[in-house]
């Protein structure tokens, strides 16, 4: 990307200053995940403070939450419910995301101004949980999965910004297919979207994590135990301490309570750790042509 | 002719499918129920469930049940937000403050005439008192099942730690603090780092149990104000409103400045409230027997703590002599049915299966599982887990999804005492079991405080109880200075905010129902 | 405007040769496609919004949203008047702008950084870690920063302690805690968040840069005179929406985090809504104030985008 010119020390220094800032916010970041980590692992039998923790080392850990965990029927089940949610999701969302945000930025629409406040008045006021509720049981959605995605499947904040990245397309591209004769769809279909992948990997990535963490919608919506996502049995892990009453058995056997959490934690937020580096690498691309307009 | 006995065939055909449809929906009643599950985490019963089978043959219940979120605050959203929608199932378990949210909305039925349907029931499961439990304005909307057993908490304290310092069991309430002081300066453990406390304690809040929690009660109870209520006819009224309440205050107050109380005590949760005893983190506590004693939960401390020893310690006596380690009251799961039900007719079949639950056969079957499978009897007529296949034992992993509906049916007898809290030995070779304990917490003295949970909230319930355990807790940990002149203030403020007619109503109100003491 | 004459040679047609109607028929395909979309926004946004007439109303779950009475404007007054109502949307704003203060630059800083660098595995790796603690939910959360900010088993009072000093109770702090909340907060969702500029950053024009190389323009002149500038719409996009939903201030976070001793900076206006309108079934009051929420947030995104479009040209509309 940049041409072989000699470095001024300006530069230089410009370089080194952004590595350092990039090793300190590593560090930033390393230091709790790794203390999660080793949360994870510790073993029932560890006495120590948090520092001494995280210096634990490996043949010391213990993977008794690890297979508690995996062991158990109920995770597998709401781990295969939570990605029929995530595939359903993501694709129910930009099905209906895409022609309503390409439909906003084309400025010659008539009656754009109207469907702009249409599209914002939603987000400003969010009407809470009742009137939500009230709608999807009426809709017989309840017990379905798509109760947990369909509510959410058009997101005004993600909208708006794939808007602006299809307004950042030059218009020279949507011009010349226009002048062919083209109709709008074919100028989606053939010009648009084949530009758009950077924008489609990350609003779907948006919305695939927001489905795949919501608890709440699965918690008011989905009643048969067969259909509850990853989400629920983990509030329930973190949470059950305000009601297990029969204390006496632990249902995860040796593993100390706090491993089982981080671990639950970890293990529901590995699907997305594996997806992101294969989507990164469309980012790295620099295809677009044209800055992005406003 | 041969059409004509062609058509007739179809429609005798037909009339037969037809007939069977409405046989088979005859038959069938569906019960749909959200339950408050044993351990929610376990997972749900097997959709091969003998108990499915079993209502199905015998009594034509086609059961569906759902477990209830185990976090409290989940389960009353969910419960509300259906109820909102009118979309109930038929029967729920829901806690007191929604529940009656719903009799006013009319969102629970009155269950009056079916208590006399269920037989096997009345004997252990329905007394007055439970009966009393439910019934608003003359009317039953619910039922009350026996929940956990009551006085099953108390001090402790680590005997090994007061051997070490040479110190004697604490009777009063200076000798604890004087305890808690050693424990925190004297390095009891031995390992010559400053990281033991003496008092171990979490903001714990019940109905009944407010302010600063049921950690705290013992010391509240020193000065004759544990829990939220109290339900002398001389002295009713809210403990924070009394000027033994600032003295009580006063005692917290000095464990947390003098450092001797876990100083993480306002932002633990219960997890790591336990985590931290089994670590060896403070030497004294309130805590409940199993969750000390049983045998899977105290062997992460004994496997630290070899020699370690949790001591029953009588709840100490304050400067009148008074003592309480907290407060007891009924202790009920309300149950409550849909009207929704009701009108569709299922009275009779909700009835019958809850009824069967508590013969003998049901009993067994949800409590504990399939003999031979899941438990088996011994010499003394005792279910144990032993004898049995170990991954299909109740208290396995696999074995807790068929006990998932046990708290229905248990009412704290003799046999499933013994079969819940065996006995085991410990690392240094000493038999311990919950029921160690039990006995002991049980003699002590606790506050009765019956009736109190049926107080009808106040109409700013929310605001109000936080106004005064935020309070409370500000005045203890020094936020704001604990004068006189601030406690009265925050006393008329209390009232402002509806505490003194909140008072009045709940006066009349345990008046009428013969409660004061 | 675009221009008409390729148009009219190719439709030949009369009278319908008006630009409005030129444009519905070719883009008639589009809005058909879009129907479907448009269908589902009327009714997952809009229906909702009709029952959210139970603000006005004393909401009766048997009567339904039309049966229920009337109330007039009762909730909301309950809701201005209750004892707690000056300090909770105190409380809510200044989480919202101490979020939005903290985390936008950043972002903004964060995604720069990793344009900037050069170092293939520095850049990568930071990327990768970065952006990790968005999946952690504020359960875990909790767990971790009580680790890191215990006062008696914490690695930061650790140190503290080490240093000489007396161990701070931060989450039980009142002068504390807010910074903990808006930190934390901005260190879950830096990294995540930076996405969105990293791809506007990845849309500029090459060309742009090798243009200010050649003339001599050192690198924190590119970054300031182009870089920052060329994703200017996008950030005053993220930040007009962010003041729309200035009211809410995270409430997961929040609930997990606070505790009594520091309700006086903690509670916020949804967790009060929790105890008070869910918790009590008074959806009524619930619904009102999230009616108020979004009138006072359209009024701010109308009030910024006029004076963010006169001083730099862009706005959200």
């Amino acid at each position: 990307m940049k041409s072989a010119i000699r470095l001024t020390t300006s530069d230089r220094l410009f370089h080194v200053i952004v590595n350092t800032c990039l090793l300190l916010i590593l560090a930033l970041f390393v230091i709790p995940i790794w203390s999660t980590i080793t949360l994870s692992f510790r073993p029932n039998t560890f006495i120590g403070s948090a520092l001494d923790g995280m210096l634990l080392p490996p043949w010391e850990w213990s993977t008794a939450a690890y297979k508690a965990l995996l062991g158990h029927r109920t995770f597998i089940v709401s781990i295969f419910n939570s990605f029929r949610i995530f595939l359903e999701g993501v694709a129910s969302a930009l099905f209906l995301t895409v022609p309503l945000a390409y439909l906003l930025s084309i400025k010659t629409l008539p009656g754009r101004k109207f469907l702009y406040g249409l599209v914002l008045v939603p987000y400003l006021f969010n009407v809470g949980l009742i009137p939500n509720y009230l709608l999807v049981s009426k809709l017989g959605l309840m017990d379905h999965l798509a109760a947990v995605y369909l509510p959410g499947a058009i997101s005004v904040y993600n909208t708006l910004i794939m808007k602006s990245f299809f307004e950042g397309i030059p218009e020279e591209l949507k011009e010349s297919a226009r002048i062919d004769g083209a109709s709008e769809l074919a100028v989606l279909w053939k010009i648009i979207l084949p530009l758009s992948k950077p924008i489609l990997l990350t609003i779907g990535l948006y919305y695939g994590v927001h489905f795949w963490n919501d608890f709440f919608n699965a918690m008011l919506y989905i009643n048969d135990s067969a259909l509850q996502p990853l989400p629920i049995l983990l509030r329930n892990i973190l949470l059950s301490s305000g009601m297990n009453e029969y204390v006496e058995v632990n249902a995860f056997g040796e593993a100390p309570i706090a491993a089982i959490k981080a671990a639950s934690v970890l293990l529901a937020a590995i699907p997305m750790l594996v997806a992101y580096p294969f989507i990164q690498k469309y980012f790295v691309k620099g295809t677009m042509l044209g800055s992005v307009k406003g | 002719m041969k059409k004509m006995k062609g058509i007739l065939f179809c429609f005798v055909f037909a009339l037969l499918v037809a007939g069977s449809a409405f046989a088979q929906a005859d038959k069938l009643t569906t019960i749909e129920m959200w339950y408050g599950a044993a351990i929610t985490e376990a997972g749900p019963p097997p959709d091969d469930w003998v108990v499915y089978k079993l209502l199905r043959e015998k009594f034509g219940i086609d059961l569906k049940i759902t477990a209830e979120p185990s976090n409290e605050n989940d389960q009353d959203v969910k419960i509300l937000a259906a109820a909102a929608a009118n979309q109930l199932p038929d029967i729920f378990m829901v806690r007191r403050d929604p529940w009656q949210v719903l009799i006013k909305q009319g969102l629970v039925a009155p269950v009056d005439d079916m208590y006399a349907l269920m037989p096997n029931r009345a004997p252990n499961h329905f007394d007055k008192d439970s009966i009393a439990f439910t019934t608003i304005r003359g009317k039953s909307y619910g039922f009350a099942f026996p929940g956990s057993l009551q006085k099953n908490e108390g001090l402790v304290i680590r005997k090994d730690w007061l051997d070490k310092l040479g110190l004697k069991m604490p009777a009063t309430l200076d000798e604890l603090y004087d305890v808690c002081h050693a424990f925190t300066f004297k390095d009891p453990d031995g390992n010559g780092k400053h990281d033991t406390y003496g008092y171990g304690a979490f903001v714990e809040l019940f109905d009944q149990e407010q302010y600063l929690g049921r950690r705290f009660d013992p010391i509240m109870g020193a000065f004759g104000v544990a829990g939220t209520w109290n339900m002398t006819a001389a002295n009713f009224g809210l403990n924070a409103k009394k000027p033994e309440f600032f003295e009580a205050l006063q005692f917290v107050k000095k464990l947390v400045d003098n450092k001797v109380i876990d100083p993480d005590w306002p932002s633990l949760k219960k997890d790591d409230f336990r985590a931290a005893w089994k670590q060896g983190k403070f030497g004294v506590m309130r805590e409940q027997m199993a969750a000390l004693a049983a045998a899977a939960n105290y062997a992460p401390f004994d496997k630290n703590f070899p020699n370690g020893e949790w001591a029953a310690l009588p709840p100490p006596k304050g400067p009148k002599g008074l003592s309480a380690t907290g407060i007891y009251d009924s202790n009920y799961r309300i149950y409550a049915v849909s009207p929704k039900a009701i009108k569709a007719g299922k009275k009779e079949a909700i009835a019958k299966f809850l009824d069967w639950m508590a013969t003998d056969e049901g009993y067994k079957l949800i409590g504990w599982g399939v003999e031979g499978v899941n438990y088996s009897m011994d010499a003394n007529g005792d279910i144990t887990d032993k004898n049995v296949p170990a991954d299909t034992k109740f208290s396995s992993p696999k074995g807790q999804t068929v006990t998932q509906l046990r708290n229905m049916v248990f009412y704290n007898s003799d046999l499933e005492l013994a079969a819940r809290y065996p006995y085991y030995k410990t690392a240094n070779g000493r038999t311990l079991g919950p029921r160690t304990y039990l006995g002991t917490f049980q003699s002590y003295p606790w506050t009765n405080v019956t009736g109190s949970g049926t107080i009808a909230p106040s109409p700013n319930n929310a605001d109000l109880k936080r106004y005064i355990n935020q309070s409370v807790q500000e005045f203890v940990l020094g936020k704001t200075p604990l004068t006189k002149a601030n406690f009265d203030a925050f006393v008329v403020q209390m009232d402002k905010l509806g505490a003194a007619a909140w008072e009045k109503a709940a006066r009349q109100q345990m008046e009428d129902n013969g409660y004061l003491q | 405007m675009r221009s008409e004459t390729g148009a009219i040679e190719l439709k030949a047609s009369a009278g319908r040769s008006h630009p409005f109607w030129k444009n519905l028929k070719r883009q008639k395909s589009v809005y058909l496609l879009a129907s479907i979309s448009l269908i589902y926004f009327v009714v997952f946004k809009y229906v909702p919004i009709w029952n959210a007439q139970i603000a006005f109303k004393d909401f009766m779950a048997l009567d339904g949203v039309l049966g229920s009475p009337w109330v007039g404007l009762q909730n909301f007054r309950d809701f201005v008047n209750s004892y707690y109502f000056w300090e909770l949307i105190r409380n809510t704003v200044m989480y919202s702008i101490g979020k939005m203060l903290a985390s936008i630059p950043a972002a903004i800083f964060l995604s720069v950084s990793l344009y900037e660098c050069r170092n293939y595995y520095l850049r990568k790796t930071v990327q990768t870690i970065a952006y990790l603690p968005h999946f952690l939910s504020w359960v875990i959360m909790y767990a971790i920063l009580l680790a890191i900010l215990s006062p008696s088993s914490g690695i930061l009072n650790d140190l503290i302690k080490l240093m000489g000093g007396k161990p701070i109770s931060f989450l039980t702090e009142t002068k504390a805690f807010p910074w903990i909340v808006v930190l934390s907060d901005t260190w879950k969702e830096m990294g995540w968040s930076a996405i969105i500029f990293l791809a506007a950053l990845m849309g500029i024009d090459p060309s742009l840069f090798e243009a200010a190389t050649v003339e001599g323009a050192s690198a924190w002149q590119r970054v300031r005179h182009i870089t920052l500038p060329s994703i200017r719409p996008v950030i005053v996009m993220v930040v007009l929406l962010r003041l729309g939903t200035i009211l809410d201030a995270g409430f997961n976070q929040i609930f997990m985090l606070y505790s009594l001793p520091v309700y006086s900076v903690a509670d916020i206006i949804d967790t009060w809504i929790y105890r008070q309108g869910l918790l009590e079934f008074r959806f009524g009051l619930a619904t009102a104030v999230g009616l108020f929420k979004g009138l006072f947030g359209l009024m701010l995104i109308v009030v910024s985008n006029k004076l963010i479009k006169r001083r730099t040209g862009s706005g959200l509309y």
